[in-house]
This record gives structure tokens, sequence and C-alpha cells, in this order.
């Protein structure tokens, strides 16, 4: 898969699991910060990701302190998942 | 006890926006299911986290809590607020054999999930409780109300009950015995003759303090019981409507909390023979059907009667002619067991 | 005023079955923190709690309760209510009185039956026996129909700080005349519904906690029940007064769902209100029972909080390193605990502590000694910023 589609199917998974009613997929930029300033998530947020990492794409980060330096914004995430994935 | 400056109510009926009781919303599906507005007045990066249940207390108590910023506490009754939760959280614990779960349905599935919300988003530091005592969590809560009230005088707290119907208490009270198994309108509730009731949903949501001034109506006492005595139960009420009705003053409404399980009948009728022939008998859980805080929605009626001094022509079970509707008992009982007697009058 | 008593006591935990059974443990520092054995989970040899060691047949035998749908979390409450009311001599006459209330709190409830609860929850399954069991009330309508309580019997739900909150409602009933006596108390017992909740949130730890400790890996679950006997003092006539509850208040953090603010606003207020309720001065404080669950958050925070109350942070410790964090009913059993601190004049060894937290260099309490104590404080924080604390004066 081509690295923006790539991206557009993990900004939809990350909206649908995390339900953000009002935040539309297309408008999360690939710098925007995850938590804090731009999508505002909260420490159960990365929990919660570090679960739709497991369950989509089989990678275990056992130490959610490890997981809060791969959720920084979406290309962080996107380039690790492209190096770690097993399924 | 206390006195209710406003009321809130998001419910099966037209309670919340543009109150409209006199058209009478019909159950779905067996169940009576809240008419849930749009719930702008909660930001979306909170709204998408909550439950039915949490919502509609939230809901519920945000426009009280934006005029009155300065309440000095949380007072709230539920007994299944944070069960739709709470299996969601066991489908995950089964589905992925305690494997990896997601936190967010666990930490929601608490029933004082519903306070905490309400206190986290108006940022109130004050008493925070929640009560959970089935069908008299909401009168414990009035109680806390009121001793609260009476040890700071100038205190003002906010009030209120939710429940919800989530698939977790509905499969459970179904297999109990507790719903009708025939499909009724909630018109032909009081008519059925059989077993159980209508499940059904509510968040009411009240301003108190102890202030007279401007205030709708005064809750003047409320008193439980746990019997299954029916005359136990007669006595009780008798000592209570001697004890708190003002002195000269008489009874105008009876309000029930009669949800058409013929099996509990023998307790409203009991209620029913210790009120004299002027009272007005009205009934409400074909409104909101039957959950375990539903006298919350029962005092958010009464407010509504005594301010507009009406009463919805389905909610009349015995019209009595008169005027001026002054002094109201609400009578409860839950699953036999658990009774309670509260009397409220217009200010 | 008239103070408000307390003249029963019963609890049971990993650490014992009677109020004298956990003395002697807390006198000698022991940890009842084990291996899971009463049910199958995944994490049973991962994940050490603090567990009674008695099967439900054991304890329905014993408690003579063979009724079907009778869960765990009752049959413990049972266990502890029974010692309590029998330390306070209170006649069936007294029980049925209107006079009378229970006031309990569960967070875990019937939920202890995961599995059970799960199948019932489902459309298509037949009802077990537990159709009415799942429910916080449930342990507390089988009390008042076991003892015919006459009085108000509610239970309350604020998570780890309910059963402090059960103390103050008793507490108020009684000085707002709705009751002469109030029984109160809690209960839970380790469910896999815990168990998972909070693995889930990552605040388990694999060995065992250590509390306010800079090392502290997170919290053990545990499980067990406690009552205390409240009344007022003009009512005690001859009967053993152990202590007086002297303060208590409520207040939440409003911060987040599951942790607590930097500042712990929520602790110190709850801190701070209770001295003023009881009329005392922070450094009137001899002993503080802290929450300290061993999770990063709560002892940092719990830390900040009483170095912001006390000029001088008084002796502390954490039980829950003895018994693990019990959620509802740890706010009884900790209250057991500090009337046990009072009524022998003694401090209990506390365990597991190596290092101080850097930044805020607090230490814990260490080695068993009698001591003169006046005042001890216990506090209890929960999910949903719920923070409550308790004063317990010397009788």
């Amino acid at each position: 898969m081509e690295s923006t589609q790539f991206k557009t199917q993990l900004k939809k998974q990350i909206v649908e699991f995390l339900n953000l009613l009002s935040v539309n997929p297309e408008d999360i930029k690939d710098d925007e910060p995850l938590f804090g300033e731009g999508l505002g998530l909260d420490s159960i947020d990365s929990i919660e990701l570090i679960v739709l990492l497991n369950r989509e794409y089989g990678i275990v980060i056992e130490d959610p302190k490890e997981g809060r330096k791969i959720l920084v914004d979406i290309n962080t995430m996107a380039d690790y998942i492209e190096k770690n994935r097993t399924k | 006890m206390f006195y209710i400056h406003q009321s809130s109510c998001i419910s099966p009926q037209q309670t919340f926006h543009d109150v409209d009781l006199n058209k009478l919303h019909e159950p779905a599906d067996r169940k009576l299911l809240a008419i849930e507005p749009r719930y702008d007045g909660i930001p979306p990066g909170i709204l998408r986290r909550m439950g039915k249940a949490v919502r509609m207390g939230v809901g519920a108590a945000m426009p009280l809590l934006q005029n009155n910023p300065t309440s000095d506490g949380i007072i709230v009754a539920t007994v299944n607020g944070g069960k739709e939760d709470c299996v969601k959280f066991m489908n995950q614990i089964i589905d992925y054999n305690e494997g990896l779960l997601t936190p967010i349905n666990f930490v929601q599935s608490t029933p004082n999930a519903v306070a905490a919300q309400i206190g986290l988003l108006t940022k109130n530091h004050g008493y925070n409780i929640t009560h959970s005592q089935l069908g008299l969590a909401f009168e414990y809560a009035m109680i806390d109300a009121g001793m609260m009230i009476n040890e700071n005088p100038l205190s003002s707290f906010l009030l209120g009950a939710v429940d919800d119907i989530s698939l977790f208490n509905y499969n459970i009270e179904e297999k109990s015995g507790c719903h009708k198994m025939e499909t009724i309108s909630n018109k032909n509730l009081y008519t059925t003759n059989s077993p159980g009731h209508i499940a059904g949903e509510a968040a009411s949501m009240f301003l108190v303090n102890g202030n007279e001034t401007g205030a709708i109506v005064k809750v003047q006492a409320v008193e439980t019981l746990h019997t299954t005595d029916e005359s136990i139960m007669k006595e009780k009420l008798f000592g209570f409507i001697k004890k708190y009705l003002p002195a000269g003053e008489k009874m105008d409404v009876l309000l029930t909390g009669e949800n058409g399980d013929n099996r509990l009948l023998k307790y409203y009728s009991c209620c029913e023979s210790l009120m004299d022939n002027d009272v007005t008998i009205a009934r409400f859980k074909h409104m909101c059907g039957e959950y375990p805080t539903a006298t919350s929605m029962g005092l958010w009626l009464c407010c509504d009667i005594l301010q507009k001094q009406t009463i919805p022509e389905h909610m009349i079970k015995k019209a009595a002619v008169k005027t001026g509707y002054k002094n109201v008992l609400i009578y409860n009982n839950y699953n036999s067991i658990q009774h309670s007697f509260i009397l409220v009058s217009i200010t | 005023m008239n103070r408000i008593v307390v003249t029963g006591l019963g609890v049971i935990s990993a650490i014992g079955n009677s109020v004298a059974e956990n003395r002697v443990s807390l006198m000698e520092g022991k940890c009842g923190i084990s291996r899971l054995e009463m049910f199958p989970s995944k994490f049973s040899d991962v994940l050490p709690v603090g567990e009674i060691k008695i099967s439900n047949e054991a304890l329905k035998e014993k408690l003579k309760a063979p009724e079907p749908g009778i869960t765990r979390t009752t049959l413990l409450a049972l266990h502890a209510i029974n010692e309590a009311l029998a330390d306070s001599g209170l006649s069936n006459a007294d029980m049925s009185s209107s006079g009378t209330a229970l006031v309990g709190a569960s967070t875990v409830g019937g939920m202890c039956l995961t599995d059970e609860m799960y199948m019932d929850s489902q459309k298509d399954t037949p009802g077990s026996e537990y159709l009415a069991s799942y429910d916080f009330a449930t342990t507390c309508m089988y009390l008042q129909n076991y003892f015919s309580i006459g009085g108000p019997v509610n239970t309350i739900n604020t998570a780890c700080s309910s059963s402090a909150n059960a103390i103050m409602y008793g507490a108020r009933l009684i000085r707002s005349g709705r009751a002469r006596r109030a029984i109160v108390g809690g209960f839970d017992s380790l469910a896999k519904f815990t168990i998972n909740g909070f693995n889930a949130l990552h605040i388990l730890s694999t060995e065992h906690c250590t509390p306010f400790d800079e090392d502290r890996k997170g919290l053990n679950l545990g499980e067990g029940a406690a009552f205390l006997v409240l009344e007022k003092e003009e009512d005690v006539r001859d009967k053993k007064i152990y202590a007086s509850l002297s303060g208590y208040s409520n207040a939440n953090d409003a911060f987040h769902a599951s942790s607590l603010s930097d500042n712990g606003d929520g602790p110190f207020r709850a801190m701070k209100d209770a001295l003023a309720s009881a009329k005392l001065n922070p450094s009137q404080i001899d002993f503080v029972n802290a929450h300290g669950t061993g999770t990063e958050n709560n002892d940092k925070v719990e830390s900040i909080a009483m170095l912001r109350l006390f000029e001088k942070v008084p002796a502390f410790t954490s039980t829950k390193a003895n018994t693990g964090h019990t959620l509802g009913a740890a706010g009884a059993i900790e209250a057991v605990y500090c009337i046990l601190n009072l009524a022998e004049q003694e401090l209990y060894t506390g365990l597991h502590f190596t290092n101080p937290i850097a930044t805020t260099k607090l230490v814990p309490f260490q080695l068993y000694k009698k001591t003169p104590l006046t005042h001890i404080m216990s506090n209890s924080f929960g999910f949903g910023g719920n923070c409550s604390s308790l004063i317990f004066s010397k009788a």
C-alpha cells in the first residue's frame, strides 16, 4: 500500500477506534500532534491506541511510556507500523 | 428539607425542550426509550466516551449548572449507570480471552461516572457522591441533599438521578421476569392485569437549596421503608402524612409509581385507601417505564404539576373536583420490598 | 456536640479473618499478597493479589448461608458484619428498630462472577441462579433481610473511596436524627473484571506493591470487608468505645476520569475540609493512613497534597502493602486499622519501602512502636476524582 493511502486508512482507524465524534479523518494532518494541542488526546487514548496497534497490526508495546514516543503524530505512527507490523 | 429552584428532564416523553406532556409517546420494541437531545453543551471530545446513562445525566444537568456555576456539590442516584460499559468490557474480556484490552469501558463502568463527569465538566471540586440502593437510591440522594443543606443552610446542590436501558440490564431483568411478556401500548399499561412492567429510562436533575425565594416547590419530607407487608406500609404512611403534612392543610394529589405489575397492586391500593375522596390520584410510569430511580421523574412531574396547576389527562386515575393543587404525596414501591414516601408542596 | 463513637468492629482481609488476626498481622508486618487461587484467570501466575484463602463453599458453611445466588462479596460482608455486631452487643431488637441504619459500599458487587454475569447478560441463554445478585446493592439487600434492619439501608458507590463515604453518610444520618446508630462499611471481592480492568490501565504490579517508593510499579488488587458500628456517645452507656469519628470530608478533584491532578487539588481539599470539620489544625494529626495504592500517579500526588497541607508531614503508611487494594472495602478496612492504632496506641510496621520519591522525599513510617496517638487521618481516593478523608480521635 502506498504511504499516503496507508496514512488515510490509519486516520480512519484512529477516528473510529477512539470514537472521535467531530473529527473528519481527512482533516487530520500528518504532522499534527496527537496529544495535548492538535487532536487533544489523553493518557487513556494512548493506551487505547496501543491496543489498536496490537489488534490491527500485531505490534506489542509493553510500556505505555514507550508508546508515547511512537504516538507523536500520524507520520511517526505510520513509520513505526511499517517497520514493525507482524500482520 | 429543601427547595427546588430549577429542574430538567430527559425522558421518553417531550420533557427536555418545549415541554409537552399532553402527547404520549409510546414504547418501541417493548421499551420506553428516552428522546435524547443533541447534547450541544457537551464538548465532542468528552461526549465520545460517554455511555448512554452518563450522556443523559450530564445532558440533563448541564442547563442547570450553566446558570449556576457556584453549586456546592453533585448528588446523583443511579443503579444502572455504567452497566452499558460494564458489559462492553466483559465482552472484551471474553472475546480477547483476558488479552490486551482497551481501558475506557472499565473506567466508565462504575456508577459514579455520571456525577464524576458532571463534576469534571463544570470544574466542581465540592461534595460529589453516587447512591446506588436500587429502588431507594434517589430517595437516599434526596435525604443526602436535605442533610447537606441542613448542615450548611447557604449551600446549594445539583441533585438528580439517571438510569438507562442497556442490553445488559434489559436481558438480566427479562430473565428475572421483571418485564411484561406481552407487547402493549403504554396507554393500556394499567389495565393489563399481568405480572411485569415496561422497561424505561430517564434522567432528572434538580437545583436545590434552602432558600424559599424564587423556588418552584418545597420537598417537605422523604422517608423510606423495607417491608413486604402492606399493613406495615400503610401504618408507616399514615404516620408520615400525620407528621409532615402542614397543620390545617390537606393532601391534594397522590402521585403513585403504579407500574402495571399486578404483583405490586396491593401496595398501591393500600396507599390509595388512606386518601380522602377529594384527593386526585395520578400515575406516571406509563410515561417513563419502570427503572430503579423512577421517583426522580415523579418529582420532576410534581414540579411541573404544581407550577402549571394542571395534570395531563392520561396521568389521572381518579379525578377529584378541585382547583389549586398545593400538597402532593409521591408513593413508590420497588420490587415489593422498597417503599418511599415523598411530600412535595408549592411554595 | 454529641460525639459519634465507634462501638463495634469487624474485618476480614488477606491478613486475617477477624479484628484480632488483622492486628497481629499488622504488628508482625505480614504481607497478605499471594498467588490468585480462588478462580481461574490468565493472570494467576503474573499478577499477585491480596486474596482471602477461604473458598466460597467454606464461607457458606461457616456462615450458615446456603441460599442460592449468594456471592463471595456478600459472604465476606456477612463475615465482617457478624463480628462487628457481636462486638457492639447489638440485639435482634436493636437491629430491627427503625433507628438502625445500614450503609454499605461496593464497587465490584456481584461482578465477582464475571463469567456468569457475561452469560446472563446475553440474550438467548438460560438465566443462572445469580440473576438478582450482580447489582452493587445486592449485598445490603441481603443483609437488610438477614438482620431485618428497620432503618435506612443504602449503598454508596464512589469507586475506591466508596466506603469512606458510607462511613460519612452513616455518621450524618445519626447527626441529623434520622438514625440512632449506623452500621457502616464496605465489601469487595477479587474479580476477573477488576483484574482485567486495572491491568488494561497498566497500573497493576507484577511484584509486591511498594507504596511511596521511588521505583513503585503499580498496585496489587485485594479483597475483603469491614464494618464499624457508629453510635452517639450519649447512647453508649457502659459499652467499650474504640474511638470517635471526629471529622470527614468529600471533595472532587475534577481533573480526569482515572488519574489525579498534578497538584492534588481533590486530595488536598478532602484532607483540609476534614480537618475543618473536626475543628483541628494540621499539626494535631499524629498519623495518616494514606490511600497509597503504589501507582505512579496516586503516591506522587498524595505526597504533594500532604506536603501542601502539613508544615511537617506526620507519620504515614499505606496498609495496601499488607492487604492489597480492596477497592470499595478499602476505606472501611483502613478505618478499622486507624481505630486499632488509636485504641492500642501503636503504629504498625510499614512494608516494602526502599527509596523515597525523588521529588517529594517523603519516607513512610517503618517499624512497629507503641506511641501516644490522639488524632488519625484516613485517605481514600477514587476514579472520577472522588476524594474523601476521615479523622478518627482517641476515645
